[in-house]
């Protein structure tokens, strides 16, 4: 199988790359019509598949799950998680048949295997779909002519697919038709009435391709999500330890610090989450990200250099045939670190706290959000797209450290998630070396000291102006004045 | 205030007042340099607890103690009194007629231990120029405002004034509150009002009488338990009606002949572990019940399978609302339905929404407000909100809300909808007294005015529900 990307002509590459569109509420009112009294079985029960199950079945929509012979035989999680909540289980061979709609909901890694093992028990014209379009534009899947595949991808975790639709609501979510594989035009009615069944037209839907999917989303997560918490997470206890820092403050301010400061992100973009800082604190951190931004900025290039040509996806590739040899040893070294290993202290830290001694983690939060959003814009990706994969799910990600810290956070996330991290983790630390032997506590730990807080009015306006007029602003202040138009919560 | 010596004790009272009505098991004590406010809804009982301290009623059971020797009393019923006997008179002396009856320099003098005091203060409250006027022809006011007088001037050791302000104009109201608070310097008082916010700023202690019962008695200075109780009496006393249903968005009308709910032999289990099994129920319309049993008997499972939130009502036989569920409806479909309230919904409720917008939420039955909502909406959310005592804060964050309020607002979000169907899955849990019994005086308002079924589970049997009468144990 090729690269299904790179088989596309350039005008091709860049039309789907460019593909991006947010959807009006009425396109939406037909509700699941198009899939009512459809048979829909769902491969996999794990986080996406067990969630949208539900959220589907609640919906009205008729919903089983297929497993591997060996998960149902062993009663294994993903068995009890169907059989519990009272799902049919069976075979493939039981379900595959009888089914309209096969939802792949395994790992990416697992796609290939999957599908060639489903697709000759599908019926003929039925519905092959994906929550992330890895399998068909990277390894460039080939789907049996008479199928039509689509690809529904909310843009969240599967606890808060479930979640937000139990509170009437849903999360953003991404949708796509495979143009090779849509045979009788049904494509898009039919990924519409999939995403009202998750919810996810309630929060907003962005009618996208496969490719500007999996691009972005490789992007997003290999380096602002994962990889930046992950090298800022090293990179900020370490130094918090050198300055003599209580090591259980330093684990508690950086476990709990990155959702606590890009909570604010979700309110009111990068600029509300420097507005939390004093303004002498402010301008530190403005400083801070542009140096940071300077230094990084080839890396984040490189990243989605190898992202789009397919080196990325080959070199993980190499290493999924070699049975996950780096990924295994890169995922022991994490729990090997210092930070990880220091539970958080005991101590009493208040919300404005996590930003006054965290100026340096929000620099890296806003420095690595507008990198992200702009190689990605840079190569092609619209502004909607780049949003959702960068500044959108940060929050999400924070939370999972809050819980969890690193190590359960990757192994929370997709292995493709986790392989990219490592990658930009092994790359980044050492290109900051330089600029983290400049750092001093003040930026991180213990906050500016009071000869720190002289702040020049000229200074002040431009670092304001600037952050006001970045462009992740602009397209983040649409996308969630569309959310706010739904949820007057926030 | 009081002083040691005239500590008042009453020990489990019993008291009947013409058999019309009795106090129970009062136990209450007046102590050194406290002024008592009593408080209570119409009818509770708190003139007559008051009462008693002037010797009224006919003690059943207990005993009062350290009652002071001279105890003045201004109350409607005293002022009733002393009309009654000057018309008795009236009767009585048929030969000498009275023509104009017993003026009120005349009852001073015959009532007051202190005349001169009683001039003086007469003119302090406007009397002076009604001194030889018979004293049944004055208006409400000033025969208060004599009451008044007649009390003072006989330098109780204790004074009860029953709703002192009722009839008294503003400037007369403001005269009498200064009036008192200089009093309050030398004698202990006891002040009946119905409402808090006339509350004198000298009231030390306040009593809460329901239903002939001392309820709370809290401290002024406490204001957490002062404002909950604020809110007690504004429930209670409001005459706001359960605010009507959105007409605009009218849940679809259900047949009557059929049940709301129907299980058939229904079951729960985790794993091997059986929950319940085998259960039958079936909920008509308008019939309100009781569902009780121990924890972990399953009773929360069982609501879920009819609000759809338990994934094993997939599994069952499950009727409601006219649908067979697992047929294609939607849980969106159902729960339209159902009002819901429970300790687990308060714990989800954790998005940042103002108070306001809780109550609307009732209409989308979501948690948060997702959508945009019709004026009409809004408007009824409002009346909500004064029926809750909490217009002012209705744009406040719910999450700063205590816990009882959250609850309360919970309650008039599930019921915004006049739903078919009201589940409150313990509605008083982890509640104090207090807030619980806030909670039961919204409920019994919901019960006595509407339509809406509704399904009470508790285990505490005094958290009783007037008005249901079908009982299931698990
Ligand atoms: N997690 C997210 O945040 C997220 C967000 C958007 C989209 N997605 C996409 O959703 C899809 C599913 O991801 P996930 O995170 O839900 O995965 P997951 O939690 O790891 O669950 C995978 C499920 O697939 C089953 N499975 C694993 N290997 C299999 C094989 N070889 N054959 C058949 N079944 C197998 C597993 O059950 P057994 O091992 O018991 O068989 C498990 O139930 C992926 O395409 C992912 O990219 C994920
Ligand atoms: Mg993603």
């Amino acid at each position: 199988m090729a690269n299904y990307f790179n088989t596309l002509p350039l005008r091709e590459q860049l039309e789907q790359l460019a593909k991006c569109r947010f959807m009006d509420m009425s396109e939406f009112s037909d509700g699941v019509d198009a899939l009512k009294g459809k048979k829909m079985v769902v491969i996999g029960c794990g986080a996406q598949g067990l969630n949208q199950g539900l959220n589907l079945r609640d919906s009205g929509l008729d919903v089983s799950y297929t497993l591997r012979a060996e998960a149902i035989e062993q009663k294994r999680q993903s068995w009890k998680n169907a059989t519990e909540n009272g799902f049919t289980v069976g075979t493939y061979e039981e379900l595959i048949p009888t089914a309209d709609v096969v939802l792949n909901l395994t790992p990416d890694k697992q796609h290939t295997a999957v599908v060639n093992a489903v697709m000759p028990l599908m019926k003929e014209g039925a519905c092959l779909s994906y929550s992330h379009g890895f399998n068909i534009v990277e390894e460039g899947m080939q789907i049996r002519d008479d199928l039509t595949v689509i690809m529904v991808a909310p843009k969240c975790p599967g606890s808060e697919v479930r979640a937000e639709y139990v509170r009437g609501f849903g999360v953003p979510t991404l949708i796509a038709v495979h143009e090779d594989n849509d045979p009788k035009g049904e494509g898009l009615a039919l990924a519409k009435a999939y995403a009202v069944g998750t919810g996810g037209h309630k929060a907003g839907v962005l009618m996208s391709s496969f490719i500007a999917e999996v691009k972005s989303d490789l992007m997003g997560e290999q380096t602002i999500l994962c990889g930046m918490l992950q090298t800022g997470s090293l990179l900020c206890y370490d130094k918090m330890i050198e300055e003599g820092i209580d090591a259980g403050y330093a684990s508690k301010l950086i476990q709990y610090g990155w959702e606590t400061i890009t909570e604010a992100l979700k309110y009111g973009g990068v600029t509300n989450m420097l507005d939390r800082l004093s303004n002498p604190a402010k301008i530190k951190a403005f400083d801070l990200s542009e140096e940071l931004k300077e230094i990084m900025r080839p890396l984040y290039n490189k990243h989605q250099d190898d992202i789009i040509d397919g080196t990325f996806s080959r070199v993980m590739m190499e290493d999924w045939a070699n049975d996950d040899k780096n990924l295994l040893g890169w995922r022991a070294e994490t729990a090997e670190t210092a930070f990880e290993k220091m539970p958080a202290g005991d101590v009493e830290i208040s919300e404005q706290e996590y930003f006054d001694n965290g100026i340096l983690m929000v620099a890296m939060v806003k420095a690595g959000v507008e990198l992200a959003f702009e190689t990605m814009t840079a190569a092609g990706i619209i502004a909607d797209s780049a949003y959702y994969e960068s500044l959108h799910e940060t929050p999400l990600i924070a939370n999972t450290i809050a819980r969890k810290k690193l190590y359960e956070m990757n192994a929370t996330i997709s292995d493709t998630a986790e392989y990219g991290c490592y990658l930009y983790n092994h790359a980044c630390l050492p290109l900051l070396g330089d600029f983290m032997k400049g750092i001093k506590s003040d930026v991180i730990g213990k906050g500016l000291s009071l000869d720190d807080m002289g702040v020049d009015n000229a200074r002040l306006i431009e670092v304001n102006t600037a952050l006001r007029s970045h462009p992740v602003e602009a397209i983040g202040a649409t996308l969630r004045g569309h959310m706010a138009d739904m949820k007057k919560i926030v | 205030m009081i002083t040691v010596s005239q500590t008042i004790t009453l020990n489990d009272l019993t008291v009947n007042f013409d058999e019309r009505f009795q106090l129970t098991n009062i136990n209450w004590e007046l102590t050194t340099g406290q002024h008592w406010m009593v408080t209570g809804a119409n009818g509770a009982g708190k003139s007559a607890l008051a009462a008693v301290l002037a010797g009224a009623g006919d003690i059943i059971a207990g005993a009062v103690s350290g009652l002071p020797n001279t105890v003045s009393i201004v109350s409607f019923e005293a002022q009733a009194e002393l009309i009654a006997e000057e018309l008795k008179k009236d009767d009585a002396d048929i030969l000498d007629v009275i023509a104009e009856g017993t003026t009120v320099s005349e009852v001073f003098e015959r009532d007051c231990a202190d005349t001169q005091l009683a001039l003086e203060l007469a003119d302090v409250f406007g009397l002076g120029s009604l001194l030889d006027r018979a004293f049944r022809k004055l208006s409400t006011g000033e025969s208060r405002k004599m009451m008044l007088v007649r009390a003072l001037a006989n330098k109780p050791d204790l004074l009860i004034l029953d709703e002192p302000f009722d009839g008294l104009d503003v400037e007369m109201h403001a005269q009498l509150q200064a009036y008192l608070k200089k009093l309050s310097q030398t004698v202990p008082m006891v002040i009946v009002l119905n409402r808090l916010d006339e509350c004198p700023d000298f009231i030390t202690d306040i009593a809460y009488v329901a239903e002939g019962e001392l309820g709370q008695q809290i401290k002024r200075s406490d204001e957490k338990a002062y404002a909950e109780l604020y809110q007690l009496l504004h429930l209670k006393t409001t005459d706001l009606e359960v605010p009507a249903a959105d007409p605009e968005n009218p849940i679809p009308t259900l047949d009557s002949a059929q049940p709301l709910v129907n299980l058939k032999n229904a079951t729960i289990k985790y794993g091997d572990t059986v929950i319940f099994e085998g259960l039958n129920w079936t909920i008509q319309p308008n019939e309100h019940w009781q569902l009780s049993g121990p924890n972990g008997s399953g009773k929360t499972g069982l609501l879920s399978l009819i609000t759809g939130d338990h994934p094993q009502c997939y599994t069952n036989d499950i009727f409601v609302f006219g649908f067979k569920r697992g047929s294609g409806e939607s849980i969106w479909q159902i729960k339209q339905f159902i009002g819901y309230v429970s300790t687990a919904l308060q714990w989800e409720y954790r998005v940042s929404v103002s108070i306001r917008n809780v109550v609307i939420s009732g209409f989308y039955d979501s948690i948060g407000l997702y959508t945009k909502c019709t004026d009409r909406q809004r408007q009824i959310a409002d009346e909500w909100l004064a029926l809750l005592g909490m217009s002012e804060r209705a744009d406040q964050p719910f999450n700063k809300l205590s816990y009882g309020d959250q609850r309360l607002l919970l309650i008039a979000r599930a019921m915004v909808k006049h739903p078919p169907l009201l589940i409150l899955d313990e509605p008083c849990l982890g509640l104090d007294d207090m807030n619980r019994q806030l909670v039961l005086a919204l409920i019994e308002r919901i019960c006595a005015g509407t339509e809406t079924s509704v399904l009470y589970v508790n285990h505490h049997p005094e958290d009783k529900i007037k008005g249901i009468e079908k009982y299931l144990a698990l």
